[in-house]
C-alpha cells in the first residue's frame, strides 16, 4: 500500500495547498475594509464563542431547525477527531488512536464516532426534506443560494454514508472494540460479513477514499460557497460586536475631523474587516428577515439580503482592488459579479447598486436581526454606516426628516417646538430645576432628564408627570434641568447625521457636568440607552437608571404606598421597547412594576415577547419619517397587543406610547395605552407618604 | 451664468423674544441665528440653475458684521462657489441704506441675475430687491415662486392675491424669490468641510446715513392662548368679529 | 411739499377696498395741518368715475391717468409715473397699500426716488419733522417703532390696519397725461391666473382650512372644501388620519411626516392636535380649531376655539365668512 499512501500524500499536500491558498485570498479581500479593534473584552468574546458558538444557543432558538443544524454542527466537532484520524492513516497506514488512548477512552471515541455519525445523517436527511419538500419562507428570497445548501447537505450525507461503510467494513475484518461502542457499525458489519472477501476489501477501499477525497473536496468547496460559515462562524463570533448588555447595539464611535471626504460607507471598502466578515459568516438562514419588522409588514428591507449583498460585492469588486495579486480573478466565481461580461465593478458600489435607499431607511434599529442571528452578525451596523454616508457625504434622506434635524440645530428638540416650552410642563408642580437648587446651595440625588417626547408630546407628559409624582410621594430628592436640557442627539445619530449628534452630545455633556451630574433616571428608553451607553464615547459618564427599574426599586423599597387596590382587576399586555429589551436586557423591571402596583393584575404576553417582541415601528428615527411602503409596523404590532384580550396595554418608553396609541385610532379599538408609572401613580395612595420627604 | 445671491443673517422666530435693555432691538442672548428663509430658498434656486447649467457661479453676499461670515459658510457648504461680506456693525433697519451698500457692490460686477429673498424674516420690509434693481437699472420680477432661465432669457411664476401671474424677462434682471421655488437643501458633512476651503472676501459696507431709524421695539399684548370664544353654531359671529377686527387676518 | 399723495389701487377696473384705506390715511395726516390729499389712479379709459368714492373718504383732489396701458398693473411704467409725479416736488409725503401690488410697486418708487421707505405699517402719525411708524417684526412678535426722517416720506400701510373711514370732501378730477408708453416693460406678463381656477399650494396660501378625523367619512369633506371656498385665499389639508383613509391625497397631509405650513390663518376642524400634526402647522399666525371635546390638545395651541359639532358649526361659518368676504368687496 505505499504506493496508495504516497499517492494520498501528495493529494492531501495540494488540497492543503489550495485551501491555503483560498483562505489566504479571503483574507486579503478582508483588508480591503477599515480597520476595527475587536480583541478587547477577552472574557466577554469567550463566553460568547462558548455559549454562542459552541453552545448554539442562538440556533437553538428555533426550536425544530435549530435542534436539527445544532446536532449536525456538534456532529461535526466530534467528528472532527475521527477525520484526523483517517487523513494521518492515509499517510501512515499503521495509525490508529487505539495505539495511543487508555481502552476506555478509545472505546469512548469509537462510540461517538458511531452514533454522532448516524445521527448527523439523519439531520442531515430531515433538512434535506425540509429544503426538498417543504421549502420555509425564511430560507427563500433574497437571492439566496438554495442549490449550494442541497449541494452541501448532500455532501455531508455522503460523508456519513461513506464513514459508516468504512468503520462497517473495518469491523469485518478487524473488530477492535465490542459491537456495543459501534453499534451501527457492528449492524452493518453483520450485513456486510455475507460478502465475499474481495468485494468487502474493495468496499472499504472506495468507501475510504471516498470519505477522505470528500473531506478534501468539501474543505476546498467551502471558501466558495456560503458553507464558509462552518469555518467562519466560530471567529466571527468571538469577534462580534455583542459585549454584552449596556454596550451593545452602541453605534459605532466616529473621528469627524479625519482628513476623508468619506464619512460612512457607499462601498465594501468603507466599511470594516468585520463587517466584510459578516458576509462571509452569514448562513443565509434568513432568521434576522424573517424576525425584521420591516420586512415583516411589507418594505422591502431584509438584514439578511443586506449581508448577502455585501459579500456579492465584495466578490465583484474585491479581485479588481487586489489586483495582478489574485490570480483567480481570471475566474468566475459563484458569488462574483451579477454579470460576468461587465467590467465596470469600479463603476458599480454597494450603494444604490445593491442595496437601495428605501431598505436603508426602512430600518427602526430594533436590533431584532442581530439578536436573532446564530453566527452573531451586525447587520444593524451595515445598515448605520450606509446611513451616515447617505447624510453625511451625499445629503441623501426622505425629505421629512430635514426639518427634524433643523429643529434640534434651532430649538434642541426633533419636534418644532421652542425650547423655552421645554418645562412648560413643570409649571405649578413645584419641581426644581438644577440652577435653582444651585442658587439654594442645595443639591438634588438624581437629575430627572425627561427628553423631548416626554417634555412637548402632550400625551408623554402625562407620564413626565406621573414619574414626577411617585418620585414626590417617595421622597426622592430629584430635580430637573428645566429649559437647559436639550436634546442629546440620539435622533440624529440614528437617522446618520453624527455631526449634528455630536454637536448636541457634546453640549449635553458640557450642560451634565457642569451640574456635577453622577446619577440620571428618565422615563425615555433613548435616552436611557444614548446618556447611559452612548455618551462614554465622547467622555460623558452617567450612571443611568430607567424609570421602570427605578420604580421597582421604590416599591422594593416600601417607599411607595399604593391605596388599597380594591375591585382593580385589569388584565394588562406588557410590549416590550426594543432599546429596554434587546439593548439593555430589561425587560422584568416593567413587568414587575405592573404585578407590584396591582396585586390583582394579570399579566399576558403576545407571542412574540421580551427578547423577541416585536418593534412599536418608531425606532431608528423612523418616528420621523413617513411610512409610505407596506402595512405600518404600529398597526401589526398592535393586532398581536390586542389578540392577547388585555384591558390594558403597558409601556415603558413614550414612542411605543405614541405608535401604539396612533394604531389604536386607526383600528378604532377602545383599549388604552399607559405607561408603566402611570399605572402606579394611579394608585399612589394620596396624603400618606412611605418615607417622610427628607428635607435638606 | 453669474449669479448674485444677497442673504441675511436673522434669528430663529420660533422663540419668544424679549426687548433689549436699549429698548431699540431684541434681546440676543439665547437666540439661534441662520439664514433667512426665503433667502435659503433664493439660495437654493440659484444652485439648482447652476446645476441644471453645469456650469456658472453662485456668489453670496451679506451685509452684517462677522457674524454673517456663519451665514455665508452655510450657503458655501450648501454650494455656492463664493461669498462677500459687507461689514458693517450693524445692520440698519432702513431698506434703502442696505439696498445702497448692496448696490455699489453689485453693481461693480456683471451678473446675469440678483437674487433676493422676498424680505427678511426679521425685519420684513421686502424692499431691498427691487430698490436695488432701481438703483442699478435693472428689471426686477418680485416674489418668484418659480423661476427658469433658458439661453438669456427668465420665465417666472409670481404669486399675487387671488391668483398668479406667469412673466418673461431679459436677463440681467433683479429677482425676489418666494415661498414654494424650492426647499433648502440640507448641506452634508462633505459640504460644511468643503465650505472652509471656499473664498470669502470682506469689503466695508458703504452705507449712507439711514433716514427709517428704530425708535423703540415692543412686544405686542399678549394673546390669551387657547381662549373658547363659545359653543357651537353660536359662536360663529363672536369668531368672525375676532378673525377681523383682532387677529386682522380676513383683509 | 405741503401735499400728499395716495396711490389708489384698482383691479379689473374696480376700486380696491385698500385704495379708500390709503385715502383715509393720508386725509388723517393732512388734517390739522395746510396741504390737501391728492390720489392718484391709474386706469383704463373710464376709471376716472371711481373719483366720487374717492372724494368721499377725504381725497381733495383725484389725479387721473385714463390709459389702456394701466388697464392692469404694470410695473415698470406705473412706478415710473408715480416716481415722477412724487419728483415734480409737491408732495411731503406718499401712502400706498401693502397689498400685493403695492409691495411691489412702493419699493420700485422709493428706489428711483432714492429714499427710504417704510413698509407695511400698522400705524402713523406725524411727530415735527418725521413720521412715526410701526411696523410689526419677527413674525409679529416684535413690533418696531421707527422714524422717518425721509423727505418726502413714502410710506406703504398693511391692509386692514387703519380703517378707511368716511370724511367727503368737494374734491376735483385732475386729468394727467401718461409719461412714455405706459404698456412698455423689460417684464412682459404672459398668462394670469386666478386662484379659483389653480388650486393654491399649501405652501403658498394665506388661509389653511384642514380636516381631521371629526369628519367621520369622505363624503364630509366638502365642508371644508366649502369653507376654503369662502375665504377665496385658502387650500385645504388634513391629517395623517385623513390622508391613511385615503380621503384626500398624502400631499395634503400636515405635519411631520407631510407639509410644514405657517399661514397667516389656520383652521383645524376635527383635529385632536397630535405633536406630529402640531409640528407641521403650530407656527401658524393665527390658529382656530374646531372640536367636539373641550380637552382636545389642538385647543393648547388655538388662539380662537369653538367647542362644538363640525356638522353644526361649519355650514354657518362658511355662510359667515362669505359673507364678511363679501362686505370687504
Ligand atoms: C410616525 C408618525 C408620523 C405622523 N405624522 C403625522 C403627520 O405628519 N400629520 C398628522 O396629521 N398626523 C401624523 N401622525 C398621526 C398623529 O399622531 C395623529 O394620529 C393624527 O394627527 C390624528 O389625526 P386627527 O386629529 O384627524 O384624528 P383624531 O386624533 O382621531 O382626532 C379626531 C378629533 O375629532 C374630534 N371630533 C370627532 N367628531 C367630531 C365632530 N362631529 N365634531 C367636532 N369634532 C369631532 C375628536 O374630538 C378628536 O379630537 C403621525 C403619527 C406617527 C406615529
Ligand atoms: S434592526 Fe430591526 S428593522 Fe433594522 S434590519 Fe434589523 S430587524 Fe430589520
Ligand atoms: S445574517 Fe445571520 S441570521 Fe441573517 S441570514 Fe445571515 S446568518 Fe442568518
Amino acid at each position: 500500500m505505499a504506493s496508495s499512501n504516497a499517492v494520498f500524500l501528495i493529494i492531501l499536500v495540494l488540497a492543503a495547498a489550495v485551501f491555503s491558498f483560498s483562505a489566504q485570498r479571503l483574507v486579503r479581500f478582508l483588508r480591503l475594509g477599515q480597520g476595527t479593534h475587536r480583541f478587547d473584552a477577552l472574557p466577554r468574546r469567550i463566553v460568547n464563542l462558548l455559549t454562542i458558538g459552541f453552545g448554539q444557543t442562538k440556533i437553538l432558538r428555533d426550536p425544530v431547525a435549530g435542534t436539527l443544524h445544532a446536532l449536525v454542527f456538534w456532529g461535526f466537532v466530534v467528528l472532527q477527531l475521527g477525520a484526523i484520524e483517517i487523513l494521518v492513516a492515509g499517510v501512515v497506514p499503521a495509525f490508529s488512536y487505539a495505539d495511543l488512548l487508555p481502552v476506555p477512552v478509545y472505546r469512548l471515541f469509537l462510540l461517538t464516532q458511531d452514533v454522532t455519525s448516524l445521527a448527523v445523517l439523519v439531520a442531515v436527511s430531515v433538512l434535506l426534506y425540509r429544503r426538498l419538500v417543504v421549502k420555509p419562507r425564511r430560507l427563500q428570497g433574497d437571492q439566496v443560494h438554495g442549490g449550494d445548501a442541497i449541494l452541501i447537505l448532500s455532501l455531508i450525507a455522503a460523508l456519513m454514508v461513506t464513514l459508516l461503510l468504512t468503520s462497517g467494513a473495518e469491523r469485518v475484518t478487524a473488530a477492535r472494540a465490542p459491537a456495543i461502542v459501534q453499534p451501527f457499525a457492528a449492524a452493518l458489519a453483520i450485513v456486510l460479513s455475507r460478502m465475499p472477501d474481495s468485494l468487502l476489501s474493495a468496499l472499504h477501499g472506495v468507501s475510504w477514499w471516498s470519505h477522505a477525497l470528500l473531506i478534501l473536496v468539501f474543505l476546498n468547496y467551502l471558501p466558495y460557497s456560503k458553507h464558509l460559515h462552518v469555518i467562519v462562524s466560530l471567529p466571527n463570533t468571538f469577534l462580534s460586536n455583542t459585549s454584552g448588555p449596556g454596550t451593545i447595539g452602541t453605534m459605532k464611535a466616529m473621528d469627524l475631523d479625519a482628513e476623508t471626504e468619506q464619512f460612512g460607507a457607499s462601498d465594501v471598502t468603507h466599511l470594516s474587516w468585520k463587517n466584510l466578515l459578516d458576509g462571509y459568516a452569514c448562513t443565509e438562514c434568513g432568521r434576522c428577515t424573517a424576525a425584521c419588522p420591516a420586512n415583516m409588514t411589507g418594505k422591502p428591507l431584509s438584514p439578511r439580503k443586506i449581508v448577502i449583498n455585501t459579500r456579492q460585492r465584495l466578490s465583484e469588486v474585491a479581485p479588481s482592488l487586489v489586483g495582478a495579486d489574485d490570480p483567480m480573478s481570471a475566474l468566475p466565481m459563484h458569488t462574483g459579479p451579477r454579470d460576468d461580461t461587465d467590467s465596470g465593478a469600479r463603476d458599480r458600489r454597494l450603494l444604490d447598486h445593491y442595496i437601495t435607499e428605501d431598505e436603508l431607511w426602512a430600518c427602526t434599529s430594533c436590533r431584532a436581526c442581530v439578536y436573532e442571528c446564530p453566527v452573531s452578525i451586525d447587520q444593524l451596523e451595515i445598515i448605520n454606516e450606509l446611513r451616515r454616508n447617505l447624510v453625511l457625504t451625499e445629503s441623501r434622506f426622505p425629505e421629512e426628516i430635514q426639518p427634524a434635524f433643523e429643529s434640534m440645530e434651532r430649538n434642541g428638540t426633533p419636534w418644532a417646538f421652542p425650547a423655552s416650552d421645554r418645562a412648560k410642563w413643570a409649571e405649578g408642580l413645584d419641581i426644581p430645576t438644577l440652577a435653582e437648587l444651585l442658587e439654594r446651595n442645595e443639591r438634588a440625588d438624581v437629575l430627572y432628564w425627561v427628553g423631548c417626547m416626554g417634555s412637548f408630546d402632550e400625551r408623554a407628559q402625562k407620564t413626565t408627570v406621573a414619574f414626577a409624582r411617585i418620585m414626590k410621594h417617595a421622597g426622592v430628592r430629584f430635580a430637573i434641568l428645566g429649559q437647559e436640557e436639550a436634546c442629546h442627539g440620539d435622533p440624529a445619530r440614528r437617522m446618520g447625521n453624527e455631526y449634528l449628534y455630536q454637536i448636541l452630545a457634546k453640549q449635553a455633556i458640557e450642560t451634565l457636568d457642569r451640574y456635577r451630574v453622577t446619577t440620571i433616571v428618565t422615563a425615555c428608553p433613548h435616552c436611557f440607552h444614548q446618556i447611559g451607553n452612548e455618551f462614554p464615547q465622547l467622555g460623558g459618564h452617567y450612571e443611568v437608571i430607567h424609570h421602570s427599574t427605578y420604580i421597582e426599586q421604590l416599591l422594593a423599597d416600601g417607599r411607595i404606598a399604593l391605596a388599597d387596590p380594591v375591585a382593580q382587576r385589569l388584565t394588562v399586555a406588557y410590549h416590550d421597547s426594543c432599546y429596554l429589551g434587546r439593548y439593555n436586557a430589561i425587560y422584568d423591571a416593567p413587568r414587575e412594576v405592573l404585578r407590584r402596583s396591582l396585586p390583582v393584575v394579570a399579566l399576558v404576553e403576545p407571542p412574540r415577547t421580551r427578547d423577541r417582541g416585536l418593534c412599536c415601528g418608531a425606532g431608528g428615527g423612523r418616528m420621523f419619517m413617513e411610512e409610505r411602503i407596506g402595512e405600518r409596523i404600529n398597526v401589526e404590532r398592535k393586532k398581536e397587543l390586542l389578540a392577547t384580550g388585555a384591558d390594558a396595554i403597558a409601556v415603558a418608553c413614550p414612542f411605543c406610547m405614541t405608535m401604539l396609541a396612533d394604531a389604536g385610532k386607526k383600528l378604532d379599538s377602545s383599549v388604552t395605552v399607559l405607561d408603566v408609572a402611570e399605572v402606579v401613580a394611579q394608585h399612589l395612595a394620596e396624603g400618606v407618604t412611605a418615607v417622610p420627604r427628607d428635607v435638606a | 451664468m453669474r449669479i448674485a445671491v444677497c442673504i441675511k443673517r436673522v434669528p430663529d422666530m420660533d422663540v419668544k423674544f424679549r426687548i433689549a435693555g436699549h429698548a431699540k432691538g431684541v434681546d440676543e442672548t439665547g437666540l439661534k441665528y441662520d439664514m433667512a428663509d426665503f433667502d435659503g430658498y433664493a439660495v437654493e434656486a440659484a444652485l439648482q440653475m447652476m446645476e441644471k447649467e453645469g456650469a456658472g457661479e453662485v456668489v453670496v453676499v451679506s451685509l452684517g458684521p462677522d457674524a454673517v461670515q456663519e451665514t455665508l459658510r452655510k450657503a458655501l457648504s450648501m454650494g455656492a462657489t463664493s461669498a462677500i461680506q459687507l461689514k458693517c456693525d450693524e445692520v440698519p433697519f432702513d431698506g434703502f441704506a442696505v439696498a445702497s451698500a448692496l448696490a455699489s457692490e453689485l453693481g461693480g460686477a456683471t451678473y446675469d441675475l440678483i437674487m433676493f429673498g422676498r424680505m427678511s424674516t426679521d425685519n420684513a420690509n421686502g424692499v431691498v430687491g427691487p430698490m436695488v434693481a432701481e438703483l442699478l437699472g435693472l428689471p426686477v420680477v418680485t416674489a418668484c415662486s418659480k423661476l427658469e432661465i433658458v439661453a438669456g432669457r427668465g420665465t417666472a411664476r409670481r404669486e399675487l392675491e387671488g391668483g398668479a401671474e406667469f412673466v418673461a424677462f431679459d436677463l440681467p434682471a433683479v429677482v425676489t424669490i418666494d415661498e414654494g421655488i424650492a426647499r433648502p437643501r440640507y448641506p452634508s458633512l462633505k459640504g460644511i468641510m468643503a465650505a472652509k476651503k471656499k473664498p470669502l472676501a470682506t469689503k466695508p459696507a458703504n452705507l449712507p446715513e439711514p433716514r427709517l431709524v428704530i425708535a423703540r421695539m415692543d412686544l405686542p399684548p399678549e394673546r390669551k392662548a387657547g381662549r373658547i370664544v363659545g359653543e357651537g353654531a353660536a359662536a360663529v359671529p363672536e369668531l368672525v368679529r375676532l378673525l377681523q377686527q383682532e387677529a386682522k387676518v380676513l383683509a | 411739499m405741503t401735499h400728499i399723495l395716495a396711490f389708489a389701487e384698482q383691479r379689473g377696473g374696480a376700486l380696491r377696498k385698500v385704495a379708500l384705506e390709503a385715502v383715509s390715511t393720508a386725509r388723517g395726516l393732512a388734517d390739522g395741518q395746510d396741504g390737501e390729499v391728492h390720489a392718484l389712479l391709474l386706469g383704463a379709459p373710464g376709471i376716472a368715475a371711481h373719483a366720487e368714492s374717492l372724494f368721499e373718504y377725504g381725497a381733495d383732489v383725484v389725479l387721473v391717468v385714463e390709459h389702456d396701458g394701466f388697464a392692469q398693473y404694470n410695473a415698470e411704467s406705473a412706478s415710473a409715473f408715480v416716481a415722477d409725479r412724487i419728483a415734480s416736488g409737491a408732495y411731503r409725503a406718499a401712502i400706498f397699500a401693502a397689498s400685493a401690488m403695492g409691495k411691489d410697486l412702493a419699493p420700485r418708487v422709493a428706489g428711483k426716488l432714492k429714499t427710504a421707505l417704510a413698509s407695511d405699517v400698522t400705524s402713523l402719525a406725524r411727530e415735527g419733522d418725521a413720521y412715526v411708524v410701526t411696523h410689526p417684526t419677527y413674525t409679529g412678535k416684535v413690533i418696531a417703532t421707527a422714524r422717518l426722517l425721509a423727505k418726502p416720506a413714502l410710506i406703504s400701510v398693511r391692509p386692514g390696519a387703519i380703517p378707511a373711514i368716511a370724511k367727503p370732501r368737494t374734491g376735483r378730477v385732475e386729468k394727467v397725461a401718461p409719461v412714455g408708453d405706459p404698456a412698455k416693460s423689460r417684464v412682459v406678463v404672459t398668462e394670469t391666473s386666478t386662484s379659483d381656477s389653480k388650486k393654491l399650494d399649501l405652501g403658498d396660501a394665506p388661509v389653511i382650512v384642514s380636516g381631521g378625523r371629526g369628519l367621520k367619512a369622505s363624503e364630509h369633506f366638502h365642508l371644508v372644501e366649502e369653507l376654503a371656498d369662502a375665504f377665496g385665499n385658502a387650500a385645504v389639508g388634513a391629517t395623517r388620519a385623513v390622508t391613511d383613509e385615503g380621503w384626500r391625497p398624502h400631499s395634503d397631509q400636515i405635519g411631520q411626516t407631510g407639509r410644514v405650513v405657517s399661514p397667516d390663518l389656520y383652521v383645524a376642524v376635527g383635529i385632536s392636535g397630535a405633536i406630529q400634526h402640531l409640528a407641521g402647522m403650530r407656527t401658524a399666525r393665527t390658529i382656530v380649531a374646531i372640536n367636539r371635546d373641550k380637552d382636545a390638545p389642538i385647543f393648547k395651541v388655538a388662539d380662537y376655539g369653538i367647542v362644538g359639532d363640525v356638522f353644526e358649526v361649519l355650514p354657518v361659518l362658511t355662510k359667515a365668512i362669505r359673507e364678511a368676504k363679501k362686505a370687504q368687496g
